[in-house]
């Protein structure tokens, strides 16, 4: 009797954990069926050019959930990675087309300040112990502030070689910008789960008492994700600037948006319902082919807002119920 | 490394004393009291009355969507939604002014009632549905901008020049020399210092806050709690945004976002300031008039309107910091 019972919430519960990956299916298939030529192998390539800052960030993200746990409030949260994107798109920008600084230069100086962004986060964090949601969220603002400075919010444009280069130039058929963004998935994929480092990484995030008692030091990785979550930022402004070819002021707050969405997104399509690299990669793909089917069938942008808010809560309340969490 | 960790901190407990606790009990109230320092020596003209008053009409917006979160956080939630509810308050009372005719009165109930659609939407997701407050309010957040941007077509403003004096009194008014907007402020700090800290209600929202399954042991019903905790929050901050509509004579969208850090510092400042780091009303208010005078100081300063938000930010984070430092190292002697 017990025993059955069981089984049959199981199966229920089994049923609403596959219910956000169904709805988005069934949405990609009504878009596709509305717009016929986004399935085209054109506009698949366009999809995945597009996706690659969201994808970026979320590989960061993705990092301190898995290091910090994925209670939202306790947990591990950056909500900065986005603000400390456009801070370094806006510095790479400032820098190539007010100051004529070579490329290189220029990435490493936006790199640092992207990571000191990570630095903050980690100390206010582990040293400080402030909840990641209150430090990141003061931190963002923070560094939407330093770059109102940068860029006397201002849109700056960016026709530097390199940056055109990332969007135009193809390798084998693909994008370079899509292709570096794959590489930088793979690092990263090899870090997490085939990494010493990843595996305790993956400890900390799954049981922190545990893996402080086997020695594993909880805190510095705890720090460590933050800065590695801000590195992925930083790395991210690169393709900023090459998909908007430039920098605008603001637009960390739809990335932040994309950002979360496809990494808890991401955790719906885990088997284990837990944030996960792959997933989170998956999510910003699929959240990105939502954006441009919806544009493509002529629903106006300003309702993509509404449609992807809707979405995290459905994602996320389906989550909820099937686990049964209070 | 965790015997160095176990030596600082037993190092630290020696170090315990007197000068120290005294630092920890107070240490914020002093880092307020050198900034007032600071200010009425560096900028011109912050050390007067006319100033002072200045401060206080100035941060009575900021204070009424404090208190609404205040309310969220002591439930042991979060509200990223305030931003919203403020602009729904506006956008309502507006709308009706100017597209219903309505007198000013049913305006302003239309405003409440805008931040009541905000509060419930996030009652309904938590209660209901158990997201979690974060989440919950953050979809309401999104879906709240969207809508702002479908209804403006792209975040246009709407103005009511012609709104009628008595709405327009409710922020530029004044009675007997006081201006409305700081006695509204008062008026709602007083129901919720009666409500959160001197009655029944209050002391359960505190229970929930801290140990929820305890409240839900003890026999509290935690989910009407939380239930009514997000309607009357989207609600007060609504009253904040049709004090702003009726300063401005015009509805602004996403005007309410630059309220949500704030209203947060605020709380988290005041919770600092409290012997068991929790939330409180009066934490708040010391939490708002603090972030109202860095504000009002840094305006006098003459800044540059970029430097001047990249500096908030950053004393932001820095005061954040003290205030949690503070707050840690107290309920760790308890």
């Amino acid at each position: 009797m017990n025993n059955n019972t069981q089984s049959m919430a199981f199966d229920w519960r089994g049923f609403t954990g596959y219910l956000p990956f169904l709805v988005f299916i069934l949405m990609l298939g009504y878009l596709g069926y509305s717009a016929p030529n986004l399935l085209t192998a054109e506009s698949i390539d366009l999809i995945l050019r597009q996706s690659v800052p969201t994808v970026v960030v979320c590989l960061g993200l993705a990092v301190v959930v898995i290091a910090g746990g994925d209670d939202v409030v306790s947990g591990g949260i950056d909500l900065s990675i986005p603000a400390a994107a456009v801070l370094a798109a806006a510095i790479i920008a400032d820098q190539l087309t007010n100051h004529g600084t070579a490329f290189v230069p220029a990435l490493s100086m936006a790199m640092c300040a992207a990571m000191l962004v990570g630095v903050v986060n980690a100390f206010l964090v582990v040293r400080v112990g402030m909840t990641p949601l209150l430090a990141t969220l003061a931190t963002s603002v923070a560094t939407v502030g330093i770059t109102k400075v940068v860029t006397a919010s201002r849109r700056i444009n960016v026709d530097h070689p390199t940056i055109v280069g990332l969007r135009d130039n193809e390798l084998y058929g693909l994008s370079v910008g899509v292709l570096l963004t794959m590489v930088l998935v793979v690092i990263f994929y090899a870090a997490v789960h085939r990494s010493k480092w990843g595996m305790n990484l993956q400890a900390v995030g799954g049981n922190r008492d545990a893996a402080d008692i086997s020695g594993i030091p909880v805190r510095r990785m705890l720090a460590q994700s933050f800065v590695v979550a801000s590195m992925a930022g930083g790395l991210a402004s690169v393709f900023i600037l090459a998909r908007g070819s430039g920098s605008s002021p603001g637009s960390e707050e739809n990335l932040l948006l994309e950002m979360i969405l496809a990494t808890f997104l991401g955790a719906a399509f885990s088997p284990r319902r837990v944030v996960t690299l792959w997933g989170a990669v998956l999510g910003a793909v699929l959240v990105t082919a939502l954006s441009i089917g919806f544009k493509s069938i002529g629903v106006n942008v300003f309702w993509t807002g509404c449609i992807k808010g809707a979405l995290i809560l459905f994602v996320v309340a389906t989550a909820a119920l099937a686990t049964g969490k209070k | 490394m965790a015997e160095s960790g176990q030596l600082t901190s037993s190092t630290g407990a020696t170090f315990n004393t007197l000068a120290g606790s005294f630092f920890r009990q107070f240490g914020f109230l002093l880092i307020i009291a050198a900034v007032f320092g600071f200010f009425s020596f560096y900028a011109t003209n912050f050390l007067t009355g006319s100033n002072l008053l200045n401060i206080v009409e100035g941060s009575s917006i900021l204070l009424i969507l404090a208190l609404g979160m205040t309310y969220i956080v002591a439930l042991g939630g979060i509200d990223l939604s305030v931003g919203i509810a403020f602009d729904f308050g506006a956008a309502f009372a507006i709308v009706a002014l100017k597209n219903y005719d309505l007198v000013w009165y049913l305006a302003v109930l239309a405003g409440i009632g805008g931040g009541l659609l905000v509060g419930l939407l996030n009652a309904f997701l938590v209660v209901r549905l158990s997201v979690s407050p974060f989440m919950a309010t953050l979809g309401t957040f999104f879906i709240g901008s969207s809508v702002q941007r479908i209804f403006t077509n792209g975040g246009g403003p709407i103005s009511h020049r012609r709104a009628p004096q008595e709405f327009r009194n409710l922020a530029i008014g004044n009675v007997s020399g006081i201006p409305t907007e700081i006695i509204i402020a008062a008026v709602v700090l007083l129901i919720y210092y009666l409500f959160l800290e001197k009655s029944i209600f209050g002391k359960r929202i505190h229970a929930i806050g801290m140990q929820r399954e305890a409240a839900l042991v003890a026999g509290i019903n935690v989910k009407k709690y939380l239930f009514w905790g997000f309607v009357v929050a989207g609600a007060t901050c609504a009253i904040g945004g049709i004090i702003g509509s009726a300063n401005l004579r015009m509805f602004s969208p996403l005007a309410g976002y630059s309220y949500l850090l704030d209203a947060i510092a605020a709380v988290f400042i005041g919770a600092s300031l409290n012997r068991s780091g929790r939330p409180s009303v009066t934490g708040t208010l010391i939490g708002v008039l603090f972030l109202g005078m860095i504000a009002n100081g840094l305006n006098l300063m003459g800044l540059n309107f970029n430097t001047k938000d990249a500096l908030e930010g950053i004393i932001l984070v820095v005061v954040l910091m003290l205030a949690v430092y503070q707050q840690k190292a107290m309920t760790h002697r308890q």
